[in-house]
């Protein structure tokens, strides 16, 4: 079920209702009701791969509860590769099967050999990437004794399943979120409000900016080999901003749900074009996967504790498995790398931490210094999406290379002008909004609060309003699902 | 909680007026390009205001025709008038059956006619229905029949044009206007019919093959519309009136296409016509220029004499 669907319309209040007026009096039916919302979540999309939720949900439970009585180091450390065997065995069958077996017939047809495989048509579940992770989080925080395994199956599916944030993130830590269904929740209307407002931000990113620009920016890159420099840098800047505003917008549709039903999810972006280094922007950028594998990849490879070539090598993994995380392409292990390029000459320098606070915190304006940083490391992160959002690696050169040619100083070939001009005042009003609300949590979560109601309430009715006006009129899945 | 619940029923209607009040000030004030999600364009292509503006000066007629713009731009009354017929061509852009119903709703009890030509040009039954939505909303009366379709529909667009047309009528800013006769090179010709200034298509590209898949909603209404207009004893004729030929052949699936037609209705394919070609007969890719129609229309009266 699509969060900007009319399904999940209906499926929220109706959820809603039952949870805080039906079962609200007994935390295990709550717990119970959110497991069921969740299966029906998830199975509106493809109910046979529940199947895959509910084993992944028995074995790292099973897990989970053999480690606590086990003392045996090497017993220990064989139930812990049994989940990690097995949830990483189902991702890497679903999402990376094809991809290996391709390669291996390219690398042997390099050598003449020709091979004739068994290809298989595989459907990748929605969400593997994200439940798998946060499965895992469980088993190797259990296995490291940070956290007391659960003797709650319920409370357990809950967490593993939970309908909001199960196919796209935020990626949430066992040690978070699954006290979280111990606990009994109470409704709390500031933070219900909170969940709303944000839930309307991130349909607007959704709707109005992602899938506004991803229509143009499917039109350049897919006819990037006619088009001029100028426009192909266009097409870059719309996939800048589509793949911002859809994620970031699914994070906000996710926690401000969450908050509906008295749960607090982590935040999973932090306003991550106005960085002023790339060190900062990954601390801005999807910081659940980040701080998911700087814990329990990076820091275990050894960290920056090392010399300089350890410091080169984990950078390296780090950047380039998130990569891989996010598709099995080499365009996503090349965009992986071209990441850790910008961000190694900031940690060998010390300087990767320089930034830690807000962007130009309590000023209407940064200052010409705070400009330059800050468009330079937009700039890095544009030419490195080329390659996210490329068909091959072919494709990205090419791009590139359309990029900086003569024609990047020849007016843009619009193919439909009224509509980039629409698209470009709504980025831009939309980016004016985020600057106005960097300090929050989101950029409207400030924005208004010491207004009336009237006026308060306008404004919210007149970002529906920007929404029903501009979005396109077809549905379009998260580009998040596909990884 | 309970203040929640009373915000969010507060919110609501509070919402409701200020949408409604930006839709109508957006739509109204900006040029097109800047509201995509309202498209209201009364006397718009195909003279659908013309042709519901007189609608009711008809009744008891012969033959009443129906079906997208193939319809209103093939099946010429003055011909059939010729021939003896009193006709009526409720034809309308990319009119698919669920706007066809609506139609006959409002339109077959008055028109009464013996017989109904139903124009079937596949692509009605392989698209939304939002272009018709919109035709008809801004030419035609709002009422509960509208909301249905427009419920029906499901999008955005007809949603946000419904709203504004709500508001447009309200205030009646329809009253002075009158749709020219003739416009843009088309003709209205009382009866429906629209005669396209003579016009020849040029030589086109090859067209990408599409495969011709049904909506099963819109083909679940078509056959409510036949066995409705069976019920009443209405005499249906299905026709798939000619397109040009580069067009007819990229569809893959026009025999099958043929023989689903077949078991509703007495259905002929007019594709065959040998003396019709694509550089002399049509004026665009869809649509026969007169020479075309005089052609079409008395094969489809040789047909209609030898019933």
């Amino acid at each position: 079920m699509l969060f900007n669907s009319l399904d999940f319309a209906v499926f929220l209040p109706v959820v809603f209702i039952l949870y805080w007026f039906v079962v609200n009096k007994n935390l295990r039916n709550q717990n119970i009701l959110v497991i069921l919302a969740s299966y029906v979540f998830y199975g509106w999309w493809d109910w046979r791969f529940l199947a895959l939720i509910l084993f992944s949900t028995v074995v790292d439970f099973t897990i989970g509860l053999k480690l606590k009585g086990e003392q045996d180091a090497f017993k220990r450390k064989a139930f812990l590769w049994i989940s990690i065997l097995v949830n990483l065995g189902f991702l890497g069958f679903f999402k990376y099967y094809n991809f290996f077996l391709d390669n291996f017939i390219t690398a042997f047809s390099f050598f003449g050999m020709e091979i004739k495989p068994n290809t298989l048509s595989i459907i990748l579940p929605v969400g593997i990437s994200f439940y798998t992770f946060q499965t895992l989080s469980y088993t190797i925080d259990v296995y490291k004794r940070r956290l007391e395994p659960t003797e709650d199956f319920i409370a357990f599916s809950a967490f593993v399943c939970f309908f909001p944030q199960l196919v796209a993130g935020p990626i949430e830590r066992a040690t978070e979120l699954l006290p979280q269904f111990y606990r009994k929740r109470s409704f709390n209307y500031s933070k219900a409000v909170d969940g709303m407002r944000q839930i309307l931000w991130g349909l607007f990113k959704k709707l109005v900016i992602a899938d506004n620009c991803a229509e143009l920016a499917d039109r350049i890159f897919n006819n990037s080999a006619d088009l001029n420099g100028s426009t192909l840098l266009l097409g870059a800047l719309f996939f800048t901003f589509q793949i911002y505003g859809d994620f970031s917008g699914y994070s906000d549709i996710a926690i401000g749900t969450s908050r509906l039903f008295g749960f607090h999810l982590k935040r999973n972006f932090a306003f991550p074009y106005f960085s002023r280094d790339v060190a900062e922007f990954w601390r801005r950028w999807h910081i659940s996967l980040s701080t998911w594998f700087r814990d329990y990849l990076y820091i275990p490879l050894g960290g920056s504790r090392g010399g300089t070539w350890m410091k080169v090598r984990n950078t390296f993994i780090i950047f380039m498995v998130s990569g891989f995380w996010h598709g099995a392409n080499w365009t996503f292990i090349v965009w992986g790398a071209i990441n850790a390029i910008y961000f190694l000459p900031l940690l060998l320098t010390n300087k990767n931490r320089d930034n830690l606070g807000i962007m130009a915190q309590g000023r209407y304006f940064p200052t010409a210094k705070e400009s330059l940083l800050m468009l330079k490391t937009f700039g890095l992160t544009v030419f490195a999406w080329i390659f996210f959002r490329a068909e091959n690696i072919g494709h990205a050169f090419d791009y590139i290379s359309g990029i900086f040619s003569d024609s990047l100083f020849k007016a843009p070939m619009f193919l439909d002008g009224e509509r980039y001009q629409l698209t470009l005042i709504l980025v831009l009003v939309f980016m004016l909004l985020e600057w106005k609300g960097r300090e929050g949590e989101y950029a409207i979560a400030q924005l208004g609060q010491e207004w009336h109601r009237p006026m308060r309430w306008g404004f919210y009715s007149l970002i529906l309003f920007a929404i029903g006006m501009f979005m396109p009129s077809n549905e379009s899945p998260f580009i998040y699902f596909q990884f | 909680m309970r203040r929640f619940i009373k915000d969010i029923f507060m919110f609501i209607p509070f919402a409701g007026l200020v949408y409604l009040l930006a839709t109508f000030l957006w739509g109204y004030g900006l040029p097109m390009e800047y509201k995509p999600n309202i498209n209201y364009k009364i006397g718009s292509i195909g003279h659908m205001y013309s042709r519901l503006s007189e609608v009711g000066n008809y009744k008891d007629v012969d033959i009443l025709f129906l079906g997208s713009s193939h319809a209103y731009r093939g099946f010429d009354t003055r011909i059939f008038s010729d021939h003896g017929y009193q006709t009526f061509n409720l034809g309308s852009s990319s009119q698919t059956p669920i706007q066809t119903k609506i139609l006959l709703e409002r339109y077959l009890d008055k028109l009464n006619p013996k017989m109904v030509i139903y124009e079937m040009y596949p692509e009605t039954f392989m698209i939304d229905g939002v272009e018709s939505t919109l035709d008809l909303i801004a030419n035609d009366r709002i009422d509960k029949l509208t909301l249905g379709m427009v419920l029906k529909i499901n999008n955005i667009k007809t949603y946000n044009t419904l709203l504004y047309a709500l508001v447009h009528n309200a205030l009646r800013l329809n009253e002075a206007f009158e749709e020219p006769i003739q416009k843009e090179g088309d003709i209205y010709i009382p009866g429906g019919f629209v005669e396209k200034e003579e016009g020849y298509d040029l030589p086109v590209e090859q067209y990408e093959k599409k495969k011709i898949i049904l909506d099963e909603g819109q083909v679940a209404v078509f056959s409510d519309i036949v066995h409705e207009l069976k019920t009443r004893n209405i005499e249906v004729i299905l026709v798939y009136a000619p397109i040009p030929h580069s067009n007819y052949d990229r569809y893959l699936g026009n025999e099958y296409y043929d023989s689903i037609m077949k078991g509703y209705s007495a259905y002929y394919n007019f594709n065959g016509i040998e003396a019709l070609t694509d550089s002399l007969n049509f004026y665009d890719s869809h649509h026969l220029n007169q020479n075309g129609v005089k052609l079409f229309n008395d094969k489809l009266l040789n047909v209609l004499d030898n019933r």
